[in-house]
């Protein structure tokens, strides 16, 4: 679905089905703007994240945390992991777009 | 237990009940419902054409179903947990947030019968049954079970202790009721009561 609205906004888009997944192909393919969910097999979103901030070449990629939870403990977590933004589930395309251009400056 | 609500509405509603200590065993679903929980807890839902999805993940023992009421809008993707695809997502994050595995997710899928004749061709409940069915082989879920089509309104019991479903047709005097609810629904369309929280930068 994330997929879909980054797509029709004109956005070429790289999916991944888990936090391993998505590592292994930020290794080969350069983005701008990473979206996760937190609750994911093999590699949640927050690990995702503290992965990627672990790379050199990623520490100033934008992330933007997309998921179900609310709460403000793992926003929380999110933001020490490294996260830019936290969009909640359900979410309105139109903010999802405004977000995502405000992030990508 | 632990159990989660997404929907119209939230808390304890008609039709619900609730142990002595307050724990919810039997929880009802309404059009746009997501809920996930485990243990002794029993969902229970009405389907006319719109249909419900039941997940359980069988090790865990987590569960949860959704009320889906159309795929999409019939202008755009709809973004609310009337539609189809929010309202799987939502499902496939609320048991997974419970500790089910989504590798081990399977499916049982009920509902999508042709009660709202007349209204289109397809049927909206062909094509919310043609929507799960596909969604589930992309997200590689194993559908296990299914009642989808015919023509009688269902009402749908899911066991999570057990993963069992018990599925009854509805006798003819409560089809009405249903078809005025899902013909409300599907005239209001989008402009859901669902509350959408804002982004937020850190």
């Amino acid at each position: 679905m994330m997929g879909l609205a980054l797509r029709e906004g004109g956005f070429d888009v790289v999916e991944a089905e888990n936090g391993e997944e998505a590592l292994a192909k930020l290794g080969s393919t350069a983005v701008d703007l990473i979206v996760t969910d937190l609750n994911m097999p093999v590699m949640d979103g927050i690990r995702l994240i503290e992965s990627v901030r672990r790379e050199p070449a990623l520490q100033r990629t934008p992330i933007l945390m997309l998921t179900t939870e609310g709460s403000e403990v793992k926003k929380q977590q999110g933001t020490a992991a490294g996260a830019t933004g936290w969009i909640t589930k359900p979410f309105d395309p139109d903010k999802l777009m405004a977000t995502v251009a405000k992030v990508l400056g | 237990m632990e159990n989660a609500r997404f929907g119209d509405r939230a808390g304890i509603s008609a039709g619900d009940a609730a142990c002595a200590d307050g724990r919810i065993r039997r929880k009802r679903l309404d059009i746009g419902d997501v809920v996930a929980g485990q243990g002794s807890m029993t969902l229970h839902t009405l389907l006319g054409s719109c249909v419900a999805v039941c997940l359980r993940d069988p090790v865990s023992g987590v569960g949860g179903m959704n009320h889906i009421l159309v795929p999409s809008s019939t202008t755009d993707v709809c973004w609310t947990t009337r539609c189809g695809v929010q309202a799987m997502e939502l499902l496939i994050n609320e048991v997974m947030k419970l500790g089910a595995d989504r590798r081990r997710l399977v499916a049982k899928a009920f509902g999508g019968a042709n009660v709202l004749q007349g209204f289109q061709s397809p049927t909206v409940g062909e094509l919310n049954a043609s929507f799960v069915r596909q969604f589930l082989q992309d997200e590689r879920i194993p559908l296990v079970a299914e009642r989808l089509g015919g023509i009688s309104a269902v009402t749908v019991c899911f066991y999570l202790d057990s993963g069992e479903v018990i599925v009854r047709s509805v006798d003819g005097s409560r089809l009405p009721a249903i078809l005025c609810k899902e013909a409300t629904y599907y005239a209001t369309g989008a402009t859901s009561r669902f509350r959408i929280e804002e982004p937020i930068l850190f």
